[in-house]
């Protein structure tokens, strides 16, 4: 047992440096630099947003000194980011959009990032009718097409973010299922699992402590691309009008606008949403694609 | 040969059965979700007591469930989709020609996106760490990486709102009656319209092709065939020929596969542009609870998707006759 945990331990520790040169390296390459700070700042609205917006997104109307309400006005001293055609601060619409944004982009990414791997290693680590029944089950979720599938079931049960976020995981489960299977069939073949097998591993330690650790960078490659993917399935949603009606996103905005027929005047109203959608989706693909290219040894060694 | 034909037996079998499921699926959640269209016409009192009853009958709603199911069915099954609850229109009609809109949009923006960015995928990949291979992979980055609708939001406000070069929305200028095809599509109005939903689609789609033609040019760099090539005294242009003819099998079943799956990713580009395909009558069907119009819309996309997912295997299989080999397992 003693050296078990020992080995556990060192283990542990030689993952952690693991995962810091990973950092250092993205830290290395432009543009993921780029994305992990705007990603920082994406995070940081998404926690303090709400908090340090000058006004309830939907509740508060922004009034002259007379108290007329003020619609669609350009940006000013007193809204930096102008108002709304119905009379709301875009900057503070801003700011408290970015929360749902980031729930739904973070628990959507990790939900998918979570069960595409489960998936995927149970399938390629069993084989036979497990991996068969599990592969065409992501056959089904293939050809059961995300969007019209995800809108019906929202017009019948009121959107909230959890809801979105459930809907979006049960879709996207299926791209890291698929190339977390095909690297764990790959490695289930490699002589450590297989003296680990003679030596009396059970089943489930195989497969989490000796498999898992080597299909673990794709399974993170997925993760967050499962991020930027739950974002723009999110912010597609809200677009097309069923979102949470009850609280601000991106989105949201961006279907307002839309909607209100003021797209063509009031840019201070489009641009900040749907730039922060663009940067926090790209940078996530920025990110991914450096670990990518230090993860993928084909691409790399040249 | 019989390894090839007991792959696609055994692909075939696999999609016909994942069509039923899916079916059943889409009329399951239909029927099992609450509200119908006609409940609002009740409640409002457009519609009797008898006369709804009169009208269940019609559309078959007054039988039990499974028989309505195995009549659903059938019809899909012979591709009859029944009638559009509030148009009163067989619901074929109606699909039919804003299939045609869309396919009209994306297929030759498809394949435009194809050729084009595999090209340019191959070349940067050729010169690896060039400043066009950095650049074109950020740029594209960027552009599969963002939704689609703020690409096109964003293409809108420079070319429409602002230059004024391009109609921001619909198919044609309102005025327009086009009569025939050739009215329909080759007109300089309907061009005119054309060109920024077109241009939308082939920089969203761009990334990907890019990218795996890209990496199958890296792959293929340090190969040894290639190193008999350029032992032979072959160009750089003629070695990156052959690099790239070898890499190419990844983005032709990709082909394939976009092309079942794009109906439902450029949904949201019909609705910003106002184009009259089959996405934005699916919004519109949902929004007004018309069950055999959503029926039939959602049973297309899920068709295309699972035809074409065949056809990348099958393409795949008689490409690289190493996947046959391993029963089509990967």
């Amino acid at each position: 047992m003693s050296t078990g945990s020992i080995s556990l331990r060192e283990r542990i520790t030689s993952r952690t440096e693991h995962i810091w040169s990973h950092l250092r390296f993205l830290a290395g390459d432009r543009l993921a630099c780029a994305g992990l700070i705007t990603l920082g700042v994406f995070v940081f609205l998404g926690v303090t947003g709400p908090t340090i917006a000058p006004y309830h997104p939907i509740e508060d109307y922004v009034r002259t000194a007379q108290g007329d309400i003020v619609r669609l006005s350009a940006p000013s001293m007193d809204t930096p980011l102008g108002t709304t055609e119905y009379g709301k601060d875009v900057l503070s619409q801003f700011l408290a959009g970015a929360q749902p944004t980031l729930i739904v982009g973070l628990l959507g990414g990790v939900g998918t990032g979570a069960l595409g791997f489960l998936v995927g290693l149970v399938s390629g680590y069993f084989g036979g009718w497990v991996d068969e029944l599990l592969m065409r089950l992501t056959d089904l979720t293939f050809s059961l097409p995300f969007m019209p599938m995800a809108l019906l079931l929202l017009t019948f049960i009121t959107p909230n973010v959890w809801l979105i976020t459930a809907i979006i995981i049960s879709f996207l489960w299926k791209m890291p299922a698929r190339v977390v299977r095909s690297e764990v069939l790959s490695t289930r073949e490699r002589t450590f699992v297989k003296s680990a097998r003679a030596s009396g591993a059970s089943h489930l330690r195989t497969m989490f402590l000796h498999i898992a650790p080597n299909v673990l960078p794709i399974g993170f490659l997925y993760t967050a691309y499962g991020v930027a993917w739950a974002i723009a399935a999110q912010a597609s949603l809200a677009f097309l009008g069923f979102g949470d009606p009850t609280t601000t996103s991106w989105g949201r905005m961006l279907r307002m606008v839309f909607e209100s027929g003021t797209i063509r005047i009031a840019w201070w109203w489009v641009l900040p949403p749907a730039i922060a959608i663009a940067a926090v989706t790209t940078s996530v693909f920025f990110i991914g694609r450096a670990y990518e290219e230090m993860i993928n040894p084909e691409i790399q060694n040249q | 040969m019989s390894d090839f034909r007991r792959f696609i037996a055994k692909r075939l079998t696999v999609s016909a059965l994942l069509t039923l499921v899916s079916v059943t699926i889409i009329f399951f959640v239909l029927r099992l979700l609450p509200g119908s269209p006609f409940e609002t016409l009740i409640t409002t009192g457009n519609l009797s007591p008898e006369q709804a009853e009169e009208v269940f009958a019609l559309y078959g709603l007054d039988k039990p469930l499974w028989q309505q199911y195995l009549v659903y069915l059938k019809n899909l099954l012979t591709f009859q989709f029944g009638y559009s609850i509030l148009q009163s229109r067989p619901v074929w009609a109606i699909l039919g020609p804003k299939l045609a809109n869309t396919l009209i949009l994306l297929v030759p923006a498809l394949v435009t996106t194809a050729v084009v960015s595999t090209a340019v995928g191959m070349y940067a990949g050729w010169n690896r760490g060039s400043t066009a291979e950095t650049t074109s992979i950020a740029v594209t980055t960027f552009l599969r990486s963002t939704p689609v609708f703020i690409t096109a939001i964003f293409l809108l406000i420079a070319f429409s709102y602002t230059l004024g070069w391009v109609p921001a929305f619909g198919m044609r200028r309102v005025t327009a009656t086009p009569n025939g095809l050739l009215d329909t599509y080759l007109s300089i109005d309907f061009l005119h319209h054309y060109l920024l939903p077109f241009t939308v689609t082939v920089l969203y789609y761009s990334g990907d092709f890019l990218l795996l033609a890209r990496n199958g040019v890296v792959e293929k760099k340090g190969s040894e065939f290639l190193k008999l090539h350029r032992a032979k005294g072959l160009t750089e242009n003629e070695q990156l020929v052959r690099a790239g003819r070898n890499s190419l099998l990844p983005v032709v079943t990709y082909f394939a596969l976009r092309l079942g799956m794009i109906f439902q990713g450029l949904i949201l580009l019909e609705v910003v542009f106002g184009w009259d395909g089959i996405g934005r009558a699916l919004v519109l069907a949902i929004e007004q609870q018309d069950y055999p119009l959503v029926q039939a819309a959602v049973f297309i996309m899920a068709l295309a998707v699972i035809v074409m997912n065949l056809v990348s295997d099958v393409l795949c299989a008689y490409l690289d006759p190493t996947v046959t080999a391993n029963g089509g397992a990967a």
